[in-house]
């Protein structure tokens, strides 16, 4: 369960976030869209801390996962970011082998001996259904990959350490067709599993693979509802003017 | 005067002032290499100077160097890849990373003749290291310092900061980041950063000069704290000081062209490294 209470975000003196709440459930898929600049992912990244990386912010407001407020002085980043999982943008491996890409987080967090990695490794592979394309070449660099290969790479990476929340900011942007619809079959999948929350610019994509979605504008969460029910019929009339792409 | 006219005179003179840039260079490549090559064989490595440096070589200064090399990058590149980790990965943008960028530039402009003095301050009389390779080292490693920080810098900046988000997002700590993603991907830069400051090293004079070198020693150093010969020295005393600087001169030709070949062989190393590294990351 994730929950935002009157999350306000700024960056310097830009008001980036406005008064969002919301509640997600878990093994769900979240979908939040919103024309560029409207803070879908500034608020995505909330919920793992990235945005602390960044300078000159300030938040106000309460998030909560699984009850406990996670900007509370009390809470270990780190093992924040181990329960809280992160795909990015544009697939981001490190340059290391397969194999060690998937290993890194059990590596850093101290997660079991030899063996204990091996198997993991394996599962995160098969459960990012990319072990069937690698397992022949797993100590080979991640960079001789394709690029739809390399996110569900980043995928396996991010199940490898056993996360509760997938955090996905645009995960298929920088993709092509055959290599999208790989990864949004694989996000069916992992729902059993995982509470997955996803950014993205393609409301096609939101359709086909959320349970709920937000549509974001100018920092506010202008709606929030059941994905069905948004596309069909939303309650306000820039979310059908957004979603009938009559602007953004 | 036409224009396609001025035009053509213009970049004729452009090109004759680059030829004259290549052509300056070979002269003296040329003129080290025709001079020095006839005294350069087996025996002026390995043997000692002779009957008032006229025969023999230079080999003590060989061995030298080598330490001095040694001894101020073990001293200067920890320091510098920290110190340099510690401005571009940790202390974000205030005054005080400002001001260390500042004085590492200003660090560099410095007259390396001046760091000889202050070697001679410091480490021979203040700290009584005595002329000695300890003092040499640490002086040559200041001089190499802003070098080995500022390619540092430069090479952890070509690190994509989404290797380090990957990193923190999978609940690494800031200093496993470091440790096991950034400096790996940087470390080939780091590597080109450190030949470079060995060709610095290498062929400096005035550091040395009242900091650890020596005239003429009968052996080998035996510890850190001994005199020790080195190149650039050995051929300011062959070309200044000899018994006979006429029977010398080709000797010192010889050790020109050897500390000319360790630096350029140093050069050419990073950039072979560097190009190498290039082809590595757009595969």
């Amino acid at each position: 369960m994730i929950e935002a209470k009157n999350i306000n975000f700024y960056y310097g003196d830009f008001h980036a976030l406005k008064n969002i709440s919301i509640a997600i459930k878990p093994n769900t898929v979240t979908a939040f869209i919103g024309p560029s600049g409207c803070g879908k992912s500034t608020f995505l990244r909330l919920f793992n801390r990235m945005n602390d990386l960044i300078e000159n912010t300030r938040l106000n407001g309460e998030c909560l996962i699984e009850g406990k407020n996670i900007y509370d002085k009390s809470v270990d980043i780190d093992a924040l970011r181990k329960r809280v999982g992160m795909v990015f943008q544009k697939p981001n491996p490190f340059p290391k082998s397969i194999f060690e890409n998937v290993a890194y987080g059990l590596r850093v967090n101290d997660m079991g001996n030899k063996q204990f990695i091996q198997q993991r490794v394996e599962e995160s592979l098969k459960g990012a259904a990319l072990w069937d394309e690698v397992k022949d070449k797993l100590h080979k660099s991640a960079y001789e990959l394709s690029g739809g290969q390399q996110q569900r790479l980043c995928i396996a990476r991010a199940l490898a350490v056993a996360p509760s929340v997938i955090l996905m900011d645009e995960p298929a942007s920088a993709l092509d067709p055959i290599s999208t619809s790989k990864i949004e079959e694989l996000i069916h999948e992992l729902k059993q599993q995982y509470t997955i929350v996803i950014v993205t610019h393609n409301m096609q994509q939101a359709a086909r693979v959320s349970d709920n979605t937000g549509f974001f504008m100018h920092g506010e969460l202008v709606e929030y509802s059941d994905t069905k029910k948004m596309f069909l019929n939303p309650d306000k009339e820039s979310t059908q003017n957004y979603i009938t792409g009559r602007f953004g | 005067m036409n224009k396609k006219l001025s035009q053509q005179i213009a970049f004729i003179i452009f090109k004759l002032f680059g030829i004259l840039v290549v052509a300056i260079l070979i002269s003296i490549l040329g003129f080290i290499i025709v001079n020095g090559i006839s005294v350069i064989n087996w025996k002026f490595l390995t043997a000692f100077p002779n009957e008032g440096m006229t025969t023999g070589g230079i080999f003590p200064a060989i061995v030298g160097t080598l330490y001095l090399i040694i001894g101020s990058l073990l001293f200067a590149f920890p320091l510098g890849v920290m110190s340099a980790i510690y401005t571009h990965e940790y202390a974000g943008k205030g005054w005080i990373v400002k001001t260390i960028r500042m004085m590492t530039n200003n660090l560099a402009s410095i007259p390396s003749i001046v760091f000889g003095l202050f070697g001679m301050a410091l480490f021979v009389n203040k700290l009584n290291f005595g002329d000695s390779i300890i003092a040499g080292s640490l002086t040559l490693g200041l001089l190499a310092l802003p070098v080995i920080i500022r390619t540092t810098e430069e090479a952890l900046k070509a690190v994509p900061n989404t290797y380090r988000e990957a990193s923190l997002a999978l609940g690494a700590t800031k200093l496993q980041t470091i440790k096991k993603v950034v400096i790996p991907a940087a470390m080939p830069n780091i590597i080109t950063g450190l030949i470079l400051s060995i060709g610095r090293v290498s062929g400096e004079t005035a550091p040395i000069l009242f900091t650890v070198a020596a005239y003429l020693l009968p052996q080998l150093p035996t510890g850190i704290f001994d005199q020790a010969m080195a190149l650039p020295y050995h051929l300011y005393v062959l070309a200044t000081s000899g018994t006979d600087l006429e029977a010398s001169r080709p000797m010192a030709y010889g050790t020109a062209l050897v500390l000319i070949m360790i630096v350029l062989t140093m050069n050419l190393l990073a950039s072979f490294m560097r190009r190498k590294l290039e082809k590595n990351r757009s595969k």
